[in-house]
């Protein structure tokens, strides 16, 4: 298992990330970001590229 | 191709921005096993450039607030920044850098982005003129955006109306130039362009459409600026976002086709000007100029934020496909790249997302909401959607991406 922290000050609500790891993130209906706030180890490449993807680089795994 | 390092081979990217920096993450990624060495111009590290024109501006933030986080120990990658690379020799495959040194390669990756494009006006005066690519020019924007300045903008593409919307909320006076009469209205259509165009009036910024400037006033500094209309407007700042060049000069010589960017192939790899292949040297980010797959039109450039990572992870993956046969999973079923473009873009509270390749379109309808709140338009190519944009209406935006024809 890891963390995953989405900084709320930062993240602008895009919804790039939900495109790389759709169990993790979504956008609710109102427009908002909700994710779980930590994942198994199958879902790590998925975060990671969703850090990456992430205009805002709002994202970050904590181990 | 010659493996010139043999066992140590080393795949040289020119270019430290997001596409470079991606490109190396990537290699590693796919178990690469050779050498990287990142080459950049710039003094500073990789960054996030959209920060530049919206918080970053806004907030005067430190590079450390945009610098990408990079593990270090996972990238093994060598770093040289400060000297720009001048020449390459495909055929010696090294490349020449400003301070004489020169490097062999046996992967080239090209990444050098693009530079903001300026005009010569008569009285071509520097002092007090600006453009918006990197980190040092918006800290110098910001440095002279003092509340009460008056700002001259020349262009109402995203980066001009990010801009004007950023410093009139740090309390300057700010008037937009452009040649078109609508804004954004060549990329989001006329109905869109015109609300864009209305809101931004609305929070006290003026325009002068379908008009020019033709020259800049005043000696030590710009006071300032003619139109060729007859006006005159007062000016401290003057900021150029009329768009921008390929960096690519570098290239020249090796019967590549420069014309617009670095043409490539659908694997990204350069073409020669006689129609082959390169298969050592790839393009990626902004520079890349790539077929498009689905339409048959001519090759195009795209200058949005995933295209620099879409095309470094292609970009590794064949590289390591051509060193390592067969070690990438699903590689010899993979298409040509084609992935589908998206970019937002934040002005006052006006917050615009978009899918898909806009320029495609020859028609574009209000698909849901209304124009004076949130909406969202689906743009057409022969009666199928290329694309949706909006402002607001995330959900739905996302929703419409799924129908969209890539
Ligand atoms: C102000 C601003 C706001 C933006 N906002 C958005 C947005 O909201 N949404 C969006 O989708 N996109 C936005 N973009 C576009 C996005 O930032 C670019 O698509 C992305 O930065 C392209 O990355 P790249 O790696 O191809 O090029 P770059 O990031 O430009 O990196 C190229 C690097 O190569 C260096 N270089 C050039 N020539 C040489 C040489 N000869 N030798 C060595 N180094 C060289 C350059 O100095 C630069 O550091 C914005 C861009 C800017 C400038
Ligand atoms: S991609 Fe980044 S900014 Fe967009 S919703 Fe996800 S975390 Fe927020």
């Amino acid at each position: 298992m890891f963390k995953i922290k989405v900084d709320m000050e930062k993240c602008q609500h895009y919804g790039q990330c939900v495109y790389e790891a759709p169990n993790i993130f979504k956008l609710n209906e109102n427009d908002k970001l909700e994710y779980l706030a930590s994942a198994d180890e199958s879902e790590r490449d998925n975060v990671k590229a969703s850090a990456d993807i992430c205009p805002m680089q709002a994202i970050q795994i904590i181990d | 191709m010659n493996l010139i390092n043999g066992p140590m081979l080393k795949t040289l990217i020119v270019g430290a921005g997001m596409g470079g920096l991606r490109t190396a993450e990537s290699l590693r990624r796919y178990k690469y096993p050779g050498q990287i060495q990142i080459l950049g111009d710039e003094w500073h590290m990789p960054y996030n450039r959209p920060p530049l024109s919206k918080e970053l501006l806004a907030k005067d933030q430190d590079l450390d607030q945009v610098s990408f986080p990079i593990r270090h120990d996972d990238l093994n990658a060598e770093f040289s920044l400060g000297d720009s690379v001048q020449q390459l020799s495909l055929e010696q495959q090294s490349v020449t850098l400003q301070s004489g040194k020169k490097i062999e390669f046996d992967f080239l990756v090209a990444a050098t982005g693009l530079r903001s494009r300026k005009l010569v006006f008569p009285n071509n005066s520097q002092n007090g003129r600006f453009a918006l690519r990197t980190f040092d020019d918006a800290k110098a924007i910001r440095q002279a955006a003092e509340s009460g300045k008056d700002v001259v903008i020349l262009g109402t593409g995203f980066i001009g109306l990010e801009v004007a919307a950023t410093l009139k909320g740090l309390g300057c006076r700010v008037k937009i130039v452009a040649m078109e009469d609508i804004p954004l209205g060549l990329v989001l259509g006329e109905s869109f362009g015109k609300e864009i165009l209305r809101r931004h009036e609305s929070k006290g910024i003026d325009f002068y459409l379908s008009n020019r400037v033709i020259d800049l006033v005043g000696d030590s500094a710009i006071t300032h600026v003619k139109l060729v209309d007859g006006q005159t407007l007062t000016c401290d700042i003057f900021i150029e976002a009329i768009g921008s060049e390929a960096n690519v000069e570098w290239l020249e010589g090796n019967e590549l086709d420069l014309s617009d960017g670095l043409l490539t192939d659908s694997s990204l790899r350069a073409v020669k000007n006689n129609g082959t292949s390169v298969s050592n040297l790839f393009a990626v980010g902004d520079i890349a100029r790539y077929p498009n797959l689905r339409f048959g039109l001519p090759p195009r450039r795209i200058e949005h934020w995933n295209i620099p990572l879409e095309s470094s992870k292609r970009t590794a993956r064949e590289i390591v496909h051509q060193i390592l046969p067969g070690s990438i999973v699903g590689f010899e079923n993979e298409s040509g790249f084609n992935p589908m473009p998206t970019f937002w873009s934040d002005q006052f509270d006006i917050s615009i997302l978009s899918f898909g390749d806009l320029r495609l379109a020859d028609e574009n309808r209000l698909l849901e909401g209304s124009l004076d709140g949130e909406f969202a338009f689906g743009y057409y190519k022969n009666e199928s959607l290329v694309a949706v944009a909006g402002v607001g209406m995330k959900s739905t935006i996302h929703s419409l991406r799924k129908e969209i024809a890539t």
